[in-house]
């Protein structure tokens, strides 16, 4: 396991903290922490899936979001189906047919943003497990407060203040738009600028991702020295 | 012959129409299909909608309750949105506890509801700390041929500006709460939010208000909520990426159609006679 921290600039991501492979029972597993929002997910595949979900051309992906406290409610539902819908389509799923991934996201602390780091913490549990992917993605939250300034990737101090917040998702390759999750009221011209803001911060998510799997490598094979013929 | 080819490769069957620049069922990439709404014709709710979007039924009644209101917020009423998904609207239901899709539709609705802010919560407080209107939404679907989000925002707008609440006293020496039915006040909705579906095949191409075979097929869905002028609610559950050209056009679609099914429901109202 490894941990690797990026000091934030201003008008930036929240330092971001992240160990890889913390279950030992899981195929991979991640916790990631941005500011004080923590959360750890598991990644469980290509395993056997149940008959009522197999798919014959490609593997059924599946994602489960427990809250820190009570049984999951609709709210959680919905973070399921947006957390599912965007690693299906990150994955190579026709590469394993008749299978299932399970990604497992569990709520250690919310404090602002968790949606996004729930994605974030998926996507690094995925590249630890080592299931082929077409690209990696970054989601960043933002939001609007009521003097319509901009803030992106605020903590819960921040979003009490509110009129608008908004969790963007991003592919690494284009960085084209893979989800949105908005709540409140904004202009077009609002959300174009929030947008443009939370793309430049995926740019952030991305380099951290290289330099974790970089840094994970490099101490790999520091401590178990292979030799190559 | 067709209907050979459509069940053995769907997909191939929809881009050999696409590739012409039209839909299976005749309509082009963007048009919308015929809506129809019909308002206050369940007599025992307060307040009621039924909406079809081409074959999308969404049934929608609004019932009122008195309740105490929550101790964080005793001032506020509450609206408590439900989308039922029966297992007669679509064989991917089954009977018995709300499916996956029931709960982010509820979900949904209520976000929209808060963000839009149609409905002031504090005109729902009767008696602060006492007493509060509750008002149920129930939606319920009866047919889902795709875009069933747009139908449901549709019907419940609809219905919550048929809604008409009895006047109530209360008195708050006596705790004593005295309903006179006779006495209606209309329910003041303060804007109207309508939603836009739009599914994005093979990843690139565009179709607006999809239908379930459409929805089905394409790899991604989003929704576009606006109201007035501003965006309440972009909701893209994933699926394949959009360049910001392609939301664009989504956006300014979402508008056109906003303008068109307000005065669709203005027009119902006023032929209401209310």
């Amino acid at each position: 396991m490894y941990k690797m921290q990026i000091e934030s600039e201003e008008d930036c991501l929240r330092p971001m903290n992240c160990q890889l492979n913390v279950l030992s029972r899981s195929d991979g597993s991640a916790m990631f922490t941005q500011g004080d929002t923590a959360v750890v997910t598991a990644v469980f595949g290509p395993a056997e899936v149940k008959p009522q979900r197999i798919l014959i051309d490609k593997a059924s992906v599946e994602a489960l979001y427990r809250p820190k406290t009570g049984l999951p409610r609709v709210h959680d539902k919905m973070r399921e189906t947006l957390i599912r819908n965007t690693c299906s389509t990150a994955l190579l799923v026709t590469l394993h047919p008749r299978t299932s991934i399970s990604i497992i996201v569990q709520e250690m602390q919310d404090s602002g943003g968790l949606l996004a780091c729930a994605v974030n913490a998926a996507c690094l549990a995925l590249i630890n497990s080592g299931i082929a992917m077409k690209f990696l993605v970054a989601a960043v939250s933002c939001m609007i407060d009521h003097e319509d300034n901009i803030l992106i990737d605020p903590n819960s101090k921040q979003l009490k203040g509110s009129k608008a917040s908004l969790t963007f998702v991003f592919d690494s390759i284009k960085k084209n738009i893979m989800a949105c999750h908005t709540t409140g009221r904004f202009t077009q011209l609002q959300y174009e600028e929030s947008l443009l803001k939370c793309r430049n911060g995926s740019d952030k998510i991305f380099s951290f991702y290289r330099e974790i799997v970089r840094k994970v490598h490099q101490e790999h094979d520091r401590m178990s020295p292979t030799c190559r013929t | 012959m067709a209907t050979c080819y459509k069940s053995i490769h769907p997909v191939k069957y929809y881009r050999d129409f696409l590739a012409k620049g039209v839909r299976p069922d005749g309509r082009d990439m963007q048009k919308f299909r015929p809506v129809s709404i019909n308002v206050d014709s369940i007599k025992t709710a307060e307040g009621s909608a039924i909406v079809k979007i081409g074959n999308t039924v969404v049934v929608c009644g609004i019932k009122a309750e008195l309740a105490a209101p929550k101790a964080e917020e005793p001032n506020f009423g509450y609206l408590v949105p439900n989308v039922e998904l029966p297992p007669l609207c679509s064989p991917r239901f089954c009977p018995g506890p709300p499916s996956d899709l029931a709960q982010v539709s509820s979900n949904f609705i209520a976000e929209t509801l808060t963000s839009s802010g149609c409905v002031d919560l504090k005109d729902l407080c009767i008696a602060p700390e006492h007493l509060a209107w509750v008002l149920h939404c129930d939606l319920i679907c009866l047919d889902h041929d795709g875009s069933l989000w747009d139908a449901c925002v549709i019907a419940l707008v609809a219905a919550l500006r048929t809604v008409k609440l009895p006047h109530v006293s209360y008195d708050v020496e006596a705790e004593t709460t005295v309903v006179s039915p006779e006495k209606r006040n209309k329910l003041q909705v303060h804007n109207t939010p309508v939603a836009t579906t739009f599914a994005i095949f093979d990843d690139e191409i565009l179709l607006t208000d999809p239908t379930n075979e459409e929805e089905s097929l394409s790899s991604g869905v989003m929704t576009i909520v606006v109201q007035g002028g501003q965006l309440c609610s972009v909701h893209k559950p994933g699926g394949s990426p959009l360049t910001e050209s392609q939301l664009q056009e989504c956006i300014n679609g979402a508008m056109k159609r906003a303008e068109y099914i307000n005065k669709l429901v203005n027009m119902t109202l006023e032929s209401l006679g209310t």
